[in-house]
């Protein structure tokens, strides 16, 4: 089992397979392995590190927004009047 | 005839199309660098603020409103953008017409009168509703202001959101003093389904969330759209900062002097001069004013750099009972638009009234700032996930537009500091005078009865300690900066209290024209643009022919 991986679970609340999915496991590993729990989440969810974002990816794959079941702006189109519709509940 | 156009922002790149397709040869001086828009996107992605100018590509040689100075009571706090295309590049895209009352203001409220009225620009209006394309139903906008009847919009007007449907099921029929509460669709300058006989220019909106300061997806109009358009007869030089207008002792304009750089780095330049048979200073309202400044130019009057307007934004923001899905499609796509007008603007601002889909993002730096907040409290895990879900699926936000009468005291003037290449910085005098801050009070009061009709979770809170904070009557209030700065340049009815004519022509000199936001004697409660861009295509109607109503028909497609 991979250690950060199974905390950062624990921490976020998102699976290690959702985590995984986000391609970001690796780079998240070599920044903050060993950092205060707050900074992991933080990284997580809003693809900060000590007030930088690392990559665009890290931005477009935040937590936060995946939580509340959008993509963060800029980064994907739902498409020609999607805000129309009732939002869906992405929290499992 | 050879026209030298002073920047190629959104109102410069306007004229600079109509004067080239109309025999002009021009020439574009633009004082910023090139856009790159992939290369923007990705800047976007990576800024850890991700403000109106945090995607664009800035030099030392032209910084844009950064390098403003304040010395009044209150901060003049929007931004403006030095780079190919301008604050058109930034901006919303949100494009309501003025109200016939608006241009009226000095009878009906504070500040000044225009020298035109509502149906003067009416064709006008159309036709920069279809140079630009603006997608609104034209029955609906006829709700709250007169529109010419037949007329269509180039595009159907976009889907509500979620969340429009929402606040309108509770809000509408609805009153507040008086005043009836209706949700109003507005006007948007990104790609709707169009109509017969229009073809639109870039991509349907797809719903990126992103408009400002970027939409990916070009689905948004920006002036580097009628730059593609430009024929060949228009040339544009980017990195070369205007810094004098010169005139004969007859006042008239002879030639421009500019400084070109090369470096984005340094103020390291080459001069220049380029003679000239007309020019057309479309810099924006304060750089505008700044050049005319430094020129000592255009100001018999002592107006120019006076009368400083915007929109002192109020933010109000909430939780709505249920989930509404925000930070999906555009950042407002409905309005209440019964403040703009009526007897109530004789005692206090006006103002519009704008639903914010976008959650508190711009409010309160959400969802990173609710994560922070969960986090800090201890929770982890699924009580985490829950907890952002449950508040940002509820976010929305409401941001009131208050109008600013002209205030001869509100000034742009030259600063002492120099930048880069030496020219002065801009300094601004700014206050808010009592009329304003009883419609940010009057705003407040009505933000208070709209969320307890909807049933919503009030968290607006202002703060001694945060920007722009003030008390009035004994209430905290805050205000931000819309970014819609006009009235530098003011156009008047005589030369001896306006810096031009109807025609944007500045009195003092024949060949002269100022254009964009700083010609507008108010600004009512309407985002400016597309006001500015009818003003911008009569202008340039005017200068193609003595005789402009003929040449708004065959410039324009709109019926
Ligand atoms: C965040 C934001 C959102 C906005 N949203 C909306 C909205 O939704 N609706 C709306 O109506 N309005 C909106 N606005 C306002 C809108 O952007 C402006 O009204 C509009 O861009 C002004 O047009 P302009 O041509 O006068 O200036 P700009 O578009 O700024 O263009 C001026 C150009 O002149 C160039 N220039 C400056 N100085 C010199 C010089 N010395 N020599 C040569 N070139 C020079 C600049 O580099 C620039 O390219 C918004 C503004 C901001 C900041
Ligand atoms: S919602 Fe998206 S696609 Fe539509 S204009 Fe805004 S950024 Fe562009």
């Amino acid at each position: 089992m991979d250690a950060f991986v199974e905390l950062s679970a624990e921490l976020t609340g998102f699976s290690a397979e959702e985590l995984r999915s986000t391609g970001l496991v690796e780079q998240y590993r070599a920044l903050a392995q060993g950092a205060p729990e707050a900074d992991i989440i933080e990284l997580w969810y809003t693809g900060v590190w000590h007030g930088v974002v690392p990559s665009a990816r890290a931005y477009a794959e935040g937590l936060a927004w995946k939580a509340v079941g959008v993509a963060a702006p800029g980064t994907r189109a739902p498409g020609f009047g999607s805000w129309e519709r009732r939002p869906r509940r992405s929290t499992s | 005839m050879r026209a030298v156009v002073v920047g190629a922002g959104f109102a410069g790149s306007l004229i600079a199309k109509v004067l080239g397709d109309n025999g002009f040869r021009v020439l574009v001086l633009e004082a910023g660098a090139h856009n790159d828009h992939d290369e923007a996107v990705r800047r976007f992605r990576t800024a850890l603020v991700k403000t109106p100018l945090a995607p664009y590509r800035t030099t030392a040689a032209a910084p844009s409103s950064d390098y403003l100075i304040n010395t009044g009571p209150f901060d003049y706090s929007s931004p403006y953008l030095r780079m190919n295309g301008g604050t058109g590049t930034a901006w919303t895209g949100i494009t309501p017409r003025m109200h016939p009352e608006d241009f009226r203001t000095a009878d009906l409220g504070r500040g000044r009168n225009w020298p035109l009225s509502y149906d003067e620009l009416e064709p006008y209006y159309r036709a920069a509703e279809w140079e630009i394309g603006v997608a609104a139903d034209a029955d609906e906008q006829r709700q709250h202001l007169p529109v010419a009847d037949g007329y269509r919009y180039p595009m159907h007007a976009l889907p509500r959101t979620y969340l429009d449907e929402a606040i309108a099921s509770v809000v509408d029929g609805q009153s507040i003093d008086g005043n009836e509460l209706l949700v109003v669709g507005t006007p948007q300058a990104r790609n709707g389904i169009p109509v017969n006989g229009y073809r639109p220019h870039g991509q349907l909106c797809a719903g990126y969330a992103s408009c400002v300061p970027i939409c990916p997806e070009n689905a948004k109009y920006t002036p580097h759209r009628t730059q593609k358009q430009w024929s060949a007869a228009v040339e544009l030089r980017t990195r070369c900062v205007v810094n004098r207008v010169h005139a004969d002792e007859f006042g008239r304009i002879t030639k421009v002097t500019y400084q070109r750089y090369e470096d984005d780095t340094s103020g390291r330049h080459t001069r220049h001069e380029e003679e000239a048979d007309l020019v057309v200073l479309a810099a924006h309202a304060i750089e505008n004013a700044k050049l005319l400044l430094m020129s000592g130019l255009a100001n018999s009057s002592d107006q120019v750099g006076r009368n400083l307007m915007d929109h002192p934004a109020l933010l109000t923001w909430a939780l709505m009972p249920q989930q509404i899905g925000p930070f999906r499609g555009p950042g407002s796509t409905t309005g209440i638009e019964v403040f703009r007008s009526g007897p109530q603007r004789c005692t206090r601002a006006p103002f519009r009234i704008e639903i914010g889909n976008w959650g508190w993002g711009w409010s309160a730096g959400s969802p990173g700032s609710d994560t922070a907040e969960f986090v800090a409290a201890g929770l982890r895990g699924k009580a985490l996930r829950q907890a952002v879900a449950d508040r940002v699926g509820r976010q929305f936000a409401l941001q009131f537009e208050i109008e600013q009468e002209a205030d001869p005291a509100n000034r742009v003037t030259l600063g002492t500091d120099l930048d880069a290449l030496g020219n002065p910085r801009p300094s601004v005098h700014y206050g808010l005078s009592d009329y304003v801050k009883d419609g940010l009070l009057a705003a407040k009061r009505a933000s208070d009865r709209i969320f307890e009709l909807l049933g919503a979770e009030d968290h607006t809170s202002y703060k001694p300690d945060d920007e722009r904070y003030f008390e009035h009557d004994g209430e905290p209030l805050r205000y931000w900066g819309a970014g819609h700065g006009g009235g530098t340049h003011v156009m008047g009815d005589s030369p001896r209290d306006s810096v031009v004519d109807r025609w944007q022509r500045c009195w003092d000199h024949p060949n002269l024209y100022a254009v964009g936001c700083g010609s507008m004697p108010s600004l009512g409660t309407s985002n400016p643009s597309l006001t500015m861009a009818a003003l911008a295509l009569r202008t340039a109607g005017h200068l193609v022919s003595r005789r402009p109503e003929e040449v708004v028909c065959t410039m324009s497609k709109a019926p």
